[in-house]
């Protein structure tokens, strides 16, 4: 072996192939790409067709729902927040009684109170508390309003 | 039939003779481009048959700004490449444990000699092996290598002299120890 080595790769270059294949393998090709081009193009099975359209609808549908409810999550817990019901960190917080008693707020508190009247009030009794809690001059007035009525 | 006449008829109609007609023309030099590649005959015949299918589904893409053969021998390639890539991820080069087994292997009727220089050629990296295998084997002009494997001339040049240089010392080593 005392051939140099680049003499030795241009011989071996033009050498004989040294690779085989079997017996009519190249005679069969074509058909058999043929058949495997067919049925990769054969039409796709109706359930596999129907995921197939539909499984990126709905994944852009579950992606929508998915940002509209984070949305309305960081939405609701900001009105939240302002509405002071937050830490007394939070804006909105009131900070002295004042405050947080407003006429709405006792309005509310006096209705929610307020007990309805069943028992019947018969007239003596009216006229006995109306005469004991106002004047004279007082009930003349009311009288008075109720005629011109 | 002429690349250009089989384009014609594909594109007026006949899309399946048409197909027909390239994958006689074609089917032996890919084989023998993809082969040299990845060496074993299921793994080539299995890259062969996925080229035709990627042809046929981007046929009509085809702008014949390229010659029809380079366009094949450059999907070609890259299905060739991408096969030895997923074997690489796989764990090793199984080209060169395929590369080992040549001697026993039942389609390879090469002697010593042929079946040692696969096996060195098996060891250059990937790209550099179709470069190597293009211009070697095949006698391919740089300017069509450049245009199978989209990459300049020069460049080509500089890979296929360090290919060389790189074979011709693996084959010495190995002849040192064998000869």
């Amino acid at each position: 072996m005392n051939e140099p080595i680049d003499d030795l790769l241009s011989r071996r270059r033009d050498a004989e192939q040294p690779f085989r294949v079997p017996e009519g393998y190249f005679d069969a090709l074509e058909d058999r790409v043929m058949a495997r081009i067919a049925m990769e193009e054969a039409p796709e099975t109706g359930r596999r067709r129907v995921w197939t359209v539909i499984k990126p609808a709905l994944a852009l549908a579950a992606t929508f729902a998915l940002i509209f409810g984070m949305g309305y999550g960081v939405l609701s817990l900001t009105q939240t927040l302002k509405r002071g019901n937050g830490t007394p960190e939070a804006p909105g917080y009131a900070t002295t009684v004042e405050e947080w008693i407003t006429p709405a707020s006792l309005i509310n508190y006096y209705e929610m109170d307020a007990q309805p009247v069943e028992e019947e009030i018969d007239e003596e009794t009216l006229v006995n508390y109306l005469a004991s809690e106002l004047s004279f001059t007082q009930l003349a007035e009311i009288y008075a309003q109720a005629n011109l009525k | 039939m002429t690349d250009r006449e089989i384009l014609k008829l594909y594109r007026e109609g006949g899309r399946q003779e048409a197909f027909r007609l390239l994958v006689q023309n074609y089917k032996e030099r890919l084989y023998w481009h993809i082969r040299r590649m990845v060496l074993d005959h299921d793994d080539a015949d299995d890259c062969l048959q996925n080229t035709f299918v990627k042809a046929w589904t981007s046929l009509d893409r085809f702008r014949g700004d390229a010659q029809l053969f380079t366009w094949l021998y450059r999907i070609a390639t890259n299905e060739s490449l991408t096969f030895l890539s997923r074997q690489q991820t796989r764990g090793g080069r199984l080209e060169l444990d395929a590369a080992s087994r040549l001697s026993s292997d039942p389609w390879f009727d090469g002697d010593q000699l042929q079946a040692t220089l696969h096996r060195v050629i098996a060891k250059l990296p990937p790209k550099q092996k179709a470069v190597f295998l293009l211009r070697y084997f095949e006698e391919m002009p740089y300017e069509q290598i450049a245009q199978v494997l989209e990459t300049s001339e020069g460049a080509l040049k500089a890979s296929y002299h360090h290919a060389y240089e790189k074979v011709k010392a693996w084959m010495k080593e190995e002849m040192d120890v064998k000869y």
